[in-house]
């Protein structure tokens, strides 16, 4: 009883992490349709800069949010606007292999300035663990945690009741009638673009703080990111945050009861799973349709 | 029929340049000729359907460890006999699995369905590294087929060259039947076709099978090829991912566009880049983003876009 209750506390800190990770694209994918395969660069992109960051300046990772991801959303709007916006129109294999395109190059360029080890980032509180009711929580991981959930929350606020967000919601439920009202709708996707890629930059510090990382596991998280999406739905923070906590808790779990080596088949095997029974996610389609 | 002339005089002679070339040519051209059957074996699907598989590795590692396993367990035959009972293991076996994925996975369209092959292609790899019977993370060894007297890399260009004729001949014969123009009009507008009476879901199962299948067979050969594989030598992400791109670069939905593109992706990165080593993925994503914003219709959209503004 106790061991169950331990992985599933372990799959939800997870989850959130996951959620964390995954909302940027998911925005991405309700709003301009399209699937960005560099994702996990840009999450890479944010744990790199919190190290750089934080070993230059001396301050706790967790402090340098909003330079990190200040420079992500500059990198995501001119992203967009330069590149993303001439494939748009394209079909869905152009914008993919061209976010893929970039995704390789922006590796190489990581290779080249950061080495293709293995980096972390390790705050001060790293090792230090705490029990509640018979529970063990790592203090990094709580502190990721409530990052994550405080950040998704932001995000849902912002789409809910700022002017910009509402723009954001009602491009991607008509875009036709949202351009008639007077909407730019390339500010809007660009827009879109920097807030994901700076939520992505926040997901890369978090990541960074608990899990080693290195520039090849980007395709690991834009998967990751994939997989929530199916799970949860497209375009919505909240879709974003039942998935990544259903991919944590399954993750631990079957990594407890069935073996460590197995998360990543069951993974694949619920997202094949969930794309043939119910393709809109768990919460349905928040935004228009996607397929 | 001058296009099937014009498929088996190159061929033909090409067949000679295994005797004129240095060996790491004809490795150059092995690779060519393997990356271009397998192309056009994407490409049954892919380019012709419109159903752009980003997980193909996963027949192309079921196939290769179908046939391993097999010539494991009659490891006293002959080793021609032992390859060929690898490439009849391979064949069924793809065209089991492709067949069972076919109903549920053929409903998803577009991205769903390239993401959902791509889900696919990491369980089948999962399952094969974890699971000891089959023996994806020990590894299997392949008896070697190619006899004495010759150059192992001039036998398998051979074979390969074999191969993707074969390929190559089968997607023609595609091409210009009845279900070749219904696999072209599922890519236009799969609704449409469908109310129009082609049985769309029948001809997308045969073209997923058929492409599975071959796939299949041309892992068998590689597999021979190297001699020994693991699970991490087939299933492999890039290979998925470089079959779209081959497409793309020499022209999708066309016939010989995947050949021109494994070509040329080939000779970029094998020749060109040879020496370069630490610039290899920026020069593939430079190639993917140039290719995507200034000629999304490949080579052959290229020239036949040129063609039409000269006359």
């Amino acid at each position: 009883m106790h061991l169950i209750t331990q992985t599933v506390t372990d799959g939800l800190v997870l989850g959130g992490i996951y959620a964390l990770s995954a909302v940027g694209f998911s925005l991405i994918f309700g709003v301009l349709h399209v699937i960005n395969l560099s994702h996990g660069i840009l999450v890479l992109i944010g744990a790199y800069l919190a190290l750089f960051f934080s070993h230059s300046l001396g301050i706790d990772p967790l402090l340098t949010m909003p330079l990190v991801m200040a420079a992500l959303f500059a990198l995501g709007y001119a992203y967009q606007r330069l590149l993303i916006q001439r494939a748009v129109d394209q079909s869905h294999l152009g914008s993919m292999l061209l976010t893929f395109g970039v995704g390789l190059m922006l590796q190489n360029v990581m290779i080249w300035l950061f080495s293709p080890d293995m980096k972390n980032i390790t705050p001060s509180y790293a090792f230090t663990s705490f029990h509640i009711a018979g529970l063990t929580f790592d203090a990094v991981r709580v502190s990721a945690l409530l990052a994550s959930l405080l950040l998704l929350s932001c995000l849902a606020a912002f789409l809910k009741y700022a002017p910009q967000g509402q723009v954001i919601r009602a491009t991607a439920q008509q875009t036709l009638a949202a351009r008639l009202c007077g909407v730019d709708v390339r500010h809007v996707y660009a827009l879109t673009f920097a807030v994901s890629a700076a939520f992505a930059g926040a997901a890369g510090i978090v990541i960074g703080i608990i899990l080693p990382f290195s520039p090849s596991d980007e395709a690991l998280w834009t998967l990751n990111a994939f997989v929530v999406v199916v799970l949860g739905g497209v375009g919505s923070p909240a879709g974003a945050l039942i998935g990544g906590l259903l991919l944590g808790i399954v993750s631990t779990l079957t990594a407890q009861y069935i073996g460590p080596s197995f998360p990543n088949a069951t993974m694949f095997l619920m997202l094949v799973v969930m794309l043939l029974v119910r393709p809109t996610g768990l919460l349905g389609n928040a935004f228009a349709a996607s397929r | 029929m001058k296009t099937v002339a014009l498929i088996l005089l190159t061929a033909a002679v090409l067949a000679f340049t295994p005797m004129v070339l240095p060996p790491f040519d004809v490795r150059v051209g092995q690779l060519m000729l393997y990356s271009a059957a397998l192309g056009v074996a994407w490409s049954i699907l892919g380019g012709f359907a419109g159903y752009a598989s980003f997980g193909h590795t996963a027949f192309l590692g079921v196939g290769a460890f179908g046939a391993g396993l097999i010539e494991d367990a009659y490891g006293s035959l002959p080793p021609v006999s032992a390859f060929l009972l690898g490439l009849a293991t391979a064949a069924v076996a793809c065209a089991v699995l492709s067949a069972a994925i076919s109903y549920p996975i053929l409903r998803l369209r577009g991205t769903f369905f390239a993401i959902a092959m791509l889900g696919v292609a990491h369980v089948c790899s999962e399952l094969n590294n974890n699971i000891d019977a089959l023996g994806g993370s020990m590894g299997l060894n392949f008896p070697s087929v190619a006899p004495v007297s010759v150059a192992p890399e001039a036998f398998f260009f051979e074979l390969y060259l074999a191969g993707g004729v074969i390929v190559l001949l089968i997607a023609l014969a595609v091409r210009n039947s009845r279900f070749g123009a219904g696999l072209l009009s599922i890519r236009e507008d799969e609704d449409t076709a469908r109310m129009l009476g082609v049985p769309t879901e029948r001809y997308k199962r045969i073209a997923f099978v058929v492409s599975a299948v071959l796939t299949g067979m041309l892992g068998v050969i590689y597999a021979h090829s190297l001699g020994y594989i693991t699970t991490d030598s087939v299933y492999r992400d890039d290979t998925s991912l470089n079959l779209v791109v081959f497409s793309l670069l020499g022209g999708m939905g066309t016939l010989f566009g995947p050949v021109i593109g494994a070509g040329l992706l080939v000779f970029i990165t094998q020749v060109v880049l040879s020496r370069l080593l630490d610039f290899h993925l920026f020069a593939t994503g430079l190639l993917l983003v140039i290719l995507v914003l200034a000629a999304p219709g490949g080579v052959i959209g290229f020239v036949r876009k040129w063609r039409r503004r000269s006359t």
